[in-house]
């Protein structure tokens, strides 16, 4: 069979567009050839879209892109519905402003030019800077938006350290970025999909991984942090085989040899088995263990206290699938680990990674082909730190939690969530007075445990709150008083690099095919914000494009020649470590303190915590607080993705919203027959810390004792104003993260249990099902 | 003529729903209307160690093999979109080869909104005169026309009802002895 770009040659057919320049005609229409990102939200996955435009201008047709090497022109809903996006009805693309005292109130905002926004901006962020400091300024970043990563936007252009990612612990991917680089200097191993070479699978010198360890990650719909998630089915076509470890029985599951499917939260018990077994069977790699590690024994020593038979009490899975997962993973050659979130939403989390890291140590499969592939020596760093150096030092040193929590704070350049949230409400060591939301909507059960706390915090301390978006959230509408058009994916021009530019194999262009409103990219925003507040760094670039070239390419390319390319793979290189390539310094090794991969971390160490990996219960659990069991029976796990909506977004596109229309909790038929729940009906799920509701799904994917819920819900068609007793546009009626508690995080700061609760859940006779054809009503009839 | 069809490889569909939605946007077919839809079996347990979970794309009534693209030799756009590239189109000729590559795939060959396909109705037996023909003969009136209904002799009638009084009898006594 022939392959191009990762697919069946006969999928494309004989009449298709590959070998077509960036731009070009198709009868009357003119096709601009692009790789997307944000918004809509996404990680950034690089895929390739054609945008047909007609003679007026007007987006008239999306496709994908067959000559994006790693996608060939498959495309998820999200693109697919990209002109409903752009041209739905309830988009909002111009500025607008609001004063402070109607906060909440929908019918109050006015219309304006940008000339007077960017008055009201400098205006208001010079009367806080005089009164307050600089440092009274706070970044809301939620994520997979380009504004969640346009780091100078807090250090260069407000001059604050308070950049802020929301989610309590930083529970998404930093945590673990973070304990990559302490435990072997780089900052994510990602699986090998053979997604740098040209002909992908089919390249001399590519191995196909024999076996892919699913971790807490469902990569299908969500394709987290930018891998390519159906690379896993183009894989497993060709020949990869499974293990999944997640408490669901997801489909992918069903295909795989081992489905692990242990308590929510307790996974660091069985990554310590799983070390144990290959340690003591003796299935590890020797010659990678004696030159390129450090602190072998005492790992050894350690993951002895947690054999399979214990393991397999504590996580409920059976002792023989330990074994028999183990000893799959290690006799595989290769094989990689794709871990994925659940590692991060747990406070056990950082011993969690560090296990997995030494799972793909100790079997030798990390840098190597069809093992981990590892970013070289300051891959993907360049960009936290941009713009930092602009920050006068004693500022930089009042970032909240930079005392409490250095490994965290230090690591991403981000003042702590939880502290933060604390800081709003007792304006303690200072006030936080003025914020600005970046590509973030916390409020709708995304990335803040707590969101009513958040919301009566940032309404008590704020004097003034800015976002810049494309439609109105409810956090917007409840605490915003200046509302900023954003440029959506077709209207701007920007980058994409895959896996967050931490393990490169892919740099896609953005370009830009309409003109519509008035909307500017987060890179356009931040670059003139910063003219008008921070002259004196902004003033070096003379237009956006050299900022982009200076942040996006290091000064190496101009985004005129980029444009053309679309995107391009990044040849990557095997067994960096062996070349001196992983290391500043170019010797051979790690870049770690000890230059080889630490089992036994030094930096965890320096940083208060345990060298070496242990287990803990998560804080409200079963075995942890069974006191809890009789009010709570339930483990609670929350926000597994759908092909839908990208976290809170695209709810008011109705073909997304058709494929989802109503936010479900998933509970197994035999408990919900006990519970006198039937399928599609309503229900109410509370425990010690907040109640939402939502719609039972009844499935054996969850277990009788584990409730699984979406996260992410608002309700863009209901009523927008804080009189609605559901919170603008019903933000609180299913708001999941209600039930997620505040600053339970890990020693070093990262991690918190959003995936690992206790709850209960009642039947409701109340039926909130949404009506999809006042949804296509509202948001069907586009506006172009 | 040349059949098309659609081919499925049903073992990797993921239930993504990009040809659901992609067919949608091609078509313009409204929130409630569908050119193909995901058909799902599962997720249930063939034992402990096993569950049966297909996902099963089965083109509507309202697919029409995407005429327009088709006629330009572009694939139909849920092909070029599938994420898990398991949907194949062509002659169904060529695709039936392929169900000797591996197991768990099916074929469709859509018909686009059926009932226009079958079209109005019109009698084809009596375009072709088939329609059934009588004896042309002259026939004269009834002289001896009564409405009134046949009347039996009363023998005949008491004789009738003594049988059925003896079936009924031997119901009673078959329903006793259970
Ligand atoms: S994964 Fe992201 S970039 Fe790719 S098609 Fe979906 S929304 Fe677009
Ligand atoms: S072939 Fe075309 S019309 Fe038929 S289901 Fe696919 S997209 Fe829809
Ligand atoms: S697009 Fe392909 S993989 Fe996705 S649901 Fe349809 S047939 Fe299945």
């Amino acid at each position: 069979m022939n392959y191009v770009n990762g697919r069946q040659a006969t999928s494309l057919g004989e009449t298709n567009d590959l070998g077509k320049p960036w731009r070009y005609k198709d009868g009357d229409l003119t096709v601009t050839r692009s790789c997307p990102w944000s918004p809509p939200g996404c990680h950034p996955v690089g895929c390739g879209l054609k945008l047909y435009v007609d003679k007026e201008g007007t987006l008239v047709k999306v496709e994908g892109d067959e000559n994006q090497p790693i996608t060939g022109g498959r495309l998820c809903v999200r693109c697919i519905t990209l002109k409903d996006y752009v041209y739905n009805p309830s988009r909002i693309i111009h500025p607008q402003k609001r004063d402070p005292q109607f906060r909440g109130q929908a019918d109050k905002w006015e219309q304006i030019t940008w000339d007077e926004a960017f008055d009201l901006m400098v205006s208001e962020v010079t009367k806080v800077k005089e009164k307050y400091g600089p440092e009274s300024i706070v970044l809301f970043t939620g994520t997979g938006r380009e504004g969640g990563t346009m780091k100078p936007m807090g250090a260069a252009v407000f001059g604050t350290p308070n950049y802020c990612y929301t989610q309590s612990g930083y529970a998404c991917y930093a945590p673990r970025l973070a304990g990559t680089s302490y435990v072997m200097g780089a900052p994510d191993p990602e699986i090998d999909y053979a997604a740098a070479f040209k002909n992908r699978y089919d390249e001399e010198g590519y191995v196909l991984s024999e076996c892919v360890i699913l971790w807490g990650k469902d990569p299908l719909p969500s394709n987290p942090d930018g891998l390519f998630g159906h690379a896993l089915i183009d894989m497993m076509k060709r020949g990869t085989r499974l293990i999944t470890v997640d408490p669901r029985l997801t489909w992918l599951a069903t295909k795989a040899d081992y489905a692990l499917r242990l308590r929510p939260g307790t996974d660091t018990a069985l990554a310590m088995a799983m070390l144990h077994v290959i340690i003591s069977e003796d299935l590890y790699d020797h010659d990678f263990i004696e030159y390129w590690t450090y602190g072998f024994e005492e790992l050894a020593e350690r993951v002895a206290t947690m054999p399979p038979e214990k393991a397999a009490e504590i996580t409920g899975v059976p002792v023989e699938d330990i074994y028999g997962a183990a000893r799959m993973y290690a006799r595989a050659a290769p094989a990689g680990i794709a871990w994925g979130l659940a590692v991060d939403q747990n406070p056990n989390g950082s011993q969690l990674g560090h296990c997995i890291l030494d799972l793909m140590a100790v079997t030798g499969n990390i840098d190597v082909p069809g093992g981990q592939i590892i970013g070289g020596a300051g891959e993907g760093q360049q960009e936290t730190g941009f713009g930092w150096s602009a920050m006068p030092t004693e500022t930089a040193d009042k970032m909240i939690g930079l005392k409490e929590f250095p490994a965290y704070c230090n690591a991403i350049l981000d003042a702590h969530a939880d502290m933060v949230l604390e800081t709003l409400e007792t304006e303690k060591p200072y006030p936080l007075r003025f914020g600005y939301y970046a590509g973030n909507n916390l409020l709708a059960a995304t990335c803040a445990a707590q969101p009513k706390r958040w919301h009566d915090a940032m309404l008590k301390s704020l004097d003034y709150c800015v976002t810049l978006d494309c439609f109105m959230t409810p956090s917007a509408q409840a605490t915003c008083d200046l509302f900023l058009p954003l440029a959506a994916s077709p209207e701007r021009e920007g980058t994409v690099a895959n896996h967050y530019g931490a393990t490169p194999t892919f740099l896609g262009i953005t370009n830009k095919a309409i003109d519509f409103g008035e909307g500017k990219s987060d890179t356009e925003f931040c670059y003139e914000l910063g003219k008008r507040l921070n002259p004196k760094v902004w003033s070096k670039y003379e237009d956006v494009y050299a900022y982009i070239k200076a942040l996006r390419f290091g000064n190496k390319k101009d985004f005129a020649t980029a444009r053309k390319e679309v995107g391009w793979q990044r040849e990557i290189e095997y067994h960096k470590f062996e070349t001196g390539k992983c290391r500043q310094d170019g010797k051979l090794g790690f870049n770690t303190p000890t230059g080889r991969f630490e089992f036994y971390s030094t930096l965890f160490q320096s940083f208060g915590d345990d060298p070496l990996p242990y287990y803990l219960e998560p804080p409200y659990s079963p075995q942890k607080t069974p006191e809890l069991l009789e009010k709570y029976p339930l483990v609670l796990t929350t926000g597994a993705r759908t092909y839908a909506f990208f976290h809170s977004e695209n709810r008011q596109i109705p073909f997304c919203r058709e494929l989802n229309p109503d936010p479900l909790v998933e509970i197994n038929p035999a408990l919900a027959h006990r519970l006198g729940i039937a399928d599609g009906q309503w229900v109410r799920i509370w425990n010690q810390f907040g109640s939402c509701k939502m719609k039972a799904k009844l499935t054996i994917a969850v277990d009788e004792r584990t409730l699984m819920a979406q996260h992410g819900w608002w309700f863009p068609e209901a009523d927008p104003d804080k009189t609605n007793p559901e919170g603008e546009y019903n933000v609180w009626l299913a708001n999941i993260n209600e039930l997620v508690p505040h600053f339970h995080v890990g020693k070093m700061g990262w991690g918190a249990p959003f995936k690992c609760l206790l709850a209960n859940i009642e039947p409701l006779n109340e039926n909130y099902d949404t009506d999809m054809q006042e949804i296509w009503e509202k948001f069907g009839k586009l506006v172009r | 003529m040349t059949v098309y069809g659609l081919l499925v490889d049903y073992e990797w569909c993921t239930g993504c729903q990009s040809c659901e939605v992609s067919c949608k946007e091609e078509h313009g077919y409204p929130v409630g209307k569908w050119g193909i839809r995901v058909l799902e079996d599962g997720p249930w347990e063939i034992d402990d160690t096993q569950a049966n979970w297909n996902k099963i794309p089965v083109p509507s009534d309202l697919c029409d093999l995407c005429a327009n693209r088709t006629a330009q030799g572009r694939q139909p756009i849920c092909v070029h979109h599938c994420l898990a590239d398991v949907l194949q189109y062509g002659p169904v000729e060529e695709l039936v080869k392929r169900f000797e590559e591996k197991p768990k795939q099916a074929l469709f060959v859509p018909q686009f909104k059926p009932k226009e396909a079958r079209g109005a109705f019109v009698s084809k037996n009596r375009a072709a005169g088939k329609v059934a023909s009588f004896a042309a003969v002259a026939v004269e009136a009834n002289t001896d026309f009564d409405i009134a209904g046949h009347r039996r002799p009363d023998e005949e009638v008491e004789a009738d009802m003594a049988v059925s009084v003896i079936l009924t009898d031997s119901i009673k006594t078959r329903s006793e002895d259970e």
